[in-house]
């Protein structure tokens, strides 16, 4: 159980200490299992109990935070002295602005139908062994085979010199699959994310030994009969993979309100985009770019960030035009605004800073099969391996996993690794279509110094794009 | 330290006595101060204490590992350990950990780093020394680390470590497209020179002003040291042998084979005084000096005990964290501190040597289309300058590199004489010594 009364101590002793701004204390508690499986074979088992609390005092001078393992009254004593004496050495000349937020009391909780704690070792052990077996039932050649499996309870309790108190439960699963699909002296590689919030249940949901078999037999499709792409101008079909990878990218992160203000600038970077950019058109009226924490079920779930404000879908790119920024309290003060709830960190060790949560494009009103049937030269690219962006994430690539031609609205066989390489604007002005099936895949987002790696959804239909650079 | 290796004793004699074979107890106490600072101010101090102890258990070939957040109780905590171990699934893939008479050459942590209590006024110095370059915008970090450690092993380890290190990492922009990033890693607060890291990171921000789009085509590539850490992080790991084994790895079957120029000699050595110099490796093997590459010839991969048996061959002491995190697979060897020996040329050398080329400060997002043939691309930032005819002509953007792995390093035919100490973020892990090289040739594309 978390000692609420111990964190109720520290926020005392951290506004008696200094007349902040703000003082914000969180106490978590966590339980955290790991299970490794190489070849169908057990590789690691992991396990561990964690609680530890951080202080965050702001005060005109600058942000203090401090953070510790375990919990006791020397450890706390000593959090809330090295916070205040942070803030203070930090000298800025122009005082910290945080945003006026209500006060939040409140509990929240992710209900698990099946509790992870109550799997055991041994029913995860032959979960991930059925996903194996599955590709190895293909008779096609698969190397590696490596699956690594992690869930974790999250218990918290945060409370702020301004009354909030907030009570939370969160529960996730991730499972994260390295395969190597070789075929003719040839190979291609598959690196996939699953995760939810919630319990046991979402693991059965994964239909995994479909998307092994699935999996397995495309990549050696790709090696068997793929062909290089002519470099050129064609009509693109985006499937929810790739739609979702540039939501994330070209989308979500160029609008984090942190990045546009400088603060992420030696790390991540900063961003093309800038506060008076709002309004601004950016791609077509059918690019509608999401961003929500409150999507059921989601791997980025959250009810209340981790500054206690309550957690919206925020409207990115909408209809083509740069609409909302994704703030914090800090970003949101700054820019004389309130905060959209976007402040998360990995763990109670580190500072909570803008994040995204489920990222994907909003649906139209397309059926899939409508956009490639109306494609008369063209690539259908359904999902992707390498991808990267730059800093001020204008200028990203994207190399097709699965690929395939489309002549005369048909689908005329695989092309291997095609490359899309665009800008930002280049890739949200070409969509002319949009599909009205949404998919979603899990995905890690780093960001931060240290890196804090955050749980989040990526997700989209399918798009069309118009005239695009094929290589 | 005597408290560390108390507890790691306690542990291991506790985990004995409820049953377990083998046991690996590794005692952490780490202290970090980190200022983070952008648009020429601090925005935040952090200040992060953990202290804890990952174990590693096996009762015949069940095995588990477990991080004690709570060393309260710790004896009872070891035995709750057993406990789980002896009902976890059996592990085919282990295959004992490290046993012998083990000795270790302890280095000392600076004290000047251990007491230092306020690093604000570095930062402050590599803002100003930005700033004197002519850097509108200067942002960046600084870590100020301490570490102490023990390990106690049914293997016969029992040691003792400590660590002291600074690292400033300082980017200077002198217009929104023109930056240049630069660095200060060192062991000793002697060494930390943050005035200079600010220049430089002015000097090439001024050097960037007023990019033109860069072109496609082939260009030789001189590499700052922290553009080369980058891309170390992902070659560094497919040399340890579990990325081997399960195929993620570009040197897969390939020991003996030249996988580089005549001119690489790749090293892992946490022996040297560095900032991440250490005694042990998780297993408490002694570090040692690892020729990796030697004259562009691959001689090993990176082994822990269990790897190395199965590989038919001897641990190279770089056992690996026994906890997993995200990205990281558990149990697994990892490099330590890589070192690229460096050459006998002069950086102004290499420019008058370059016809056709790009002198770039730093790079990042590297990732693979396949692992196994090391077909990436990665995307350089901060100062890209344009070499033609043996002189600087000017800086370029929007450009990437997609080329191959193993062909830039066997395509590295220049290596300088002077080395530094890299780290930054998670792109240019794990620390590293570099020179500035050259690799002829390298593929460049962009947006179209």
């Amino acid at each position: 159980m978390i000692d609420e009364d111990i964190a109720e101590s520290v926020l005392d002793s951290a506004v008696s200490g200094c007349s902040p701004l703000l003082a914000e204390v969180r106490m978590e508690r966590s339980n955290t299992r790991g299970l490794a499986v190489k070849g169908g074979q057990v590789n690691s088992v992991m396990t561990f109990s964690d609680t530890g609390m951080n202080v965050r005092v702001v005060l005109p001078s600058g942000i203090g935070f401090a953070s510790t393992n375990g919990v006791s009254k020397t450890a706390c004593a000593e959090l809330v002295r090295r916070a205040i004496s942070m803030a203070k050495s930090c000298r800025r000349r122009t005082p910290v602005w945080l945003s006026k937020e209500p006060p939040i009391r409140t509990n929240w909780e992710v209900r698990q139908r099946k509790n992870l704690a109550d799997v055991s070792l041994e029913e995860k052990t032959k979960f991930l062994q059925s996903v194996d077996a599955a590709a190895l039932r293909t008779g096609i050649k698969v190397r590696g085979r490596y699956f690594e499996l992690k869930d974790y309870e999250t218990e918290s309790y945060f409370v702020n010199s301004e009354g909030s108190r907030i009570r939370s439960v969160l529960p996730r699963l991730r499972l994260e699959t390295y395969m190597i699909v070789s075929s003719k002296g040839e190979t291609e590689q598959s690196l996939k994310e699953f995760g939810n919030a919630g319990g046991w249940e979402k693991a059965e949901e994964w239909d995994l030994e479909d998307f092994m078999v699935d999996e397995v037999k495309m990549l050696k499709k790709m090696i068997d009969k793929g062909k290089k792409v002519k470099p050129g101008r064609y009509d693109l079909v985006c499937g929810s993979e790739v739609a979702g990878i540039a939501a994330h990218e070209s989308c979500g992160h160029p609008m984090e309100a942190d990045r546009i203000l400088g603060r992420e600038m030696s790390q991540a970077g900063k961003s093309f985009i800038t506060p008076a950019m709002i309004g601004q058109r950016i791609g077509s009226v059918y690019a509608t770019v999401i961003d929500d924490p409150t999507v059921p079920g989601s791997y980025g779930y959250y009810a209340y960030d981790q500054e206690g404000v309550r957690a919206r879908p925020r409207y990115l790119y909408k209809e083509g035009v740069i609409n909302e920024f994704l703030h914090n309290r800090e970003t949101a003060g700054q820019l004389g605004l309130g905060s959209n709830g976007s402040s998360r960190s990995e763990t109670y060790m580190k500072e909570p800073i803008v994040r995204m949560a489920n990222t994907f494009v909003a649906p139209g009103d397309f059926e899939d099969d409508e956009l490639v049937g109306s494609i008369r030269e063209g690539v259908l690219m359904n999902s992707f391996t390498e991808w990267n962006i730059d800093d001020k994430r204008y200028n990203q690539k994207y190399v097709s996993r699965e690929a395939y031609f489309v002549k005369e609205g048909e689908i005329a066989g695989p092309a291997r690794r095609c490359v899309l390489e665009i800008t930002t604007p280049g890739f949200w002005g070409a969509i002319d279509a949009v599909s009205k099936k949404v998919g979603f895949d899990a995905a890690e987002c780093g960001k931060g110094d240290p890196m804090q790696s955050m749980a989040v959804f990526t997700g989209g239909p399918m798009l069309r794009l118009r005239g695009v650079t094929l290589k | 330290m005597n408290e560390l290796k108390g507890i790691a004793q306690e542990l291991l004699k506790a985990a004995q006595a409820a049953g377990a074979e083998d046991v690996i107890a590794d005692v952490v106490d780490t202290t970090v101060n980190q200022i983070r600072f952008s648009n020429r101010r601090i925005d935040v101090s952090n200040w992060w204490n953990e202290k804890h102890a990952v174990m590693f258990v096996a009762v015949g070939d069940r095995t588990i590992s477990t991080d004690l957040r709570n060393l309260e109780r710790a004896s009872e905590a070891a035995r709750a350990v057993v406990e789980l171990a002896k009902r976890s699934p059996r592990n085919k893939n282990y295959f004992g950990i490290a046993s012998g008479r083990f000795k270790y050459v302890r280095s000392r942590a600076d004290k000047q780093i251990v007491n230092l209590r306020d690093p604000s006024r570095f930062v402050h110095d590599a803002i100003r020394g930005a700033e004197s370059e002519g850097a509108i915008d200067v942002g960046g970090t600084m870590f100020v680390r301490r570490e102490g450690r023990a390990i106690a092993t049914t293997g016969g380890a029992l040691g003792v470590d400590e660590a002291a290190s600074i690292d400033l990492s300082v980017r200077a922009f002198s217009q929104a497209e023109a930056s240049g990033h630069s660095l200060c890693c060192t062991s000793r607060l002697s060494g930390l020179k943050a005035k200079e890291a600010g220049q430089r990171a002015g000097e090439l921000a001024r050097k960037a002003r007023d990019p033109v789009q860069g072109e496609e085509g082939k260009f030789d590539i001189i590499m700052e040291p922290l553009l080369l850490g980058s891309l170390v992080n992902s070659t560094s790991m497919m040399m340890t042998a579990l990325r081997v084994e399960i195929g993620t790895s570009m040197f897969a079957n390939k020991i003996g084979e030249r996988v580089a120029s005549k001119e690489v000699t790749f090293v892992d050595d946490p022996t040297v005084d560095s900032i991440s110099r250490r005694a042990y490796d998780h297993e408490g093997v002694p570090t040692r000096r690892n020729v990796v590459i030697k004259d562009g010839v691959l001689k090993t991969y990176l082994h822990n005990t269990s790897t190395a048996k199965k590989f038919k061959t001897k641990t190279t002491a770089n056992a690996g964290p026994l906890v997993p995190t995200l990205f990281t697979l558990a149990n697994q060897p990892v490099p330590f501190h890589c070192v690229l020996v460096p050459g006998d040329w002069k950086v102004e050398e290499m420019i008058a040597d370059t016809k056709n080329g790009l002198y770039v400060n730093n790079t990042w997002y590297t990732r693979y289309q396949n692992y196994g043939t090391g077909d990436f691309s990665t995307i350089p930032r901060d100062a890209i300058l344009r070499i033609e005819n043996g002189e600087i002509t000017g800086p370029v953007k929007n450009v990437r590199v997609s080329d191959n792995m193993l062909n830039l390093w066997k395509s590295i035919d220049a290596i300088s004489r002077d080395a530094q100490e890299v780290l930054w973020w998670e792109e240019a892990t794990p620390p590293t010594t570099l020179p500035f090289t050259r690799a002829r040739n390298m593929n460049i594309t962009r947006s179209a």
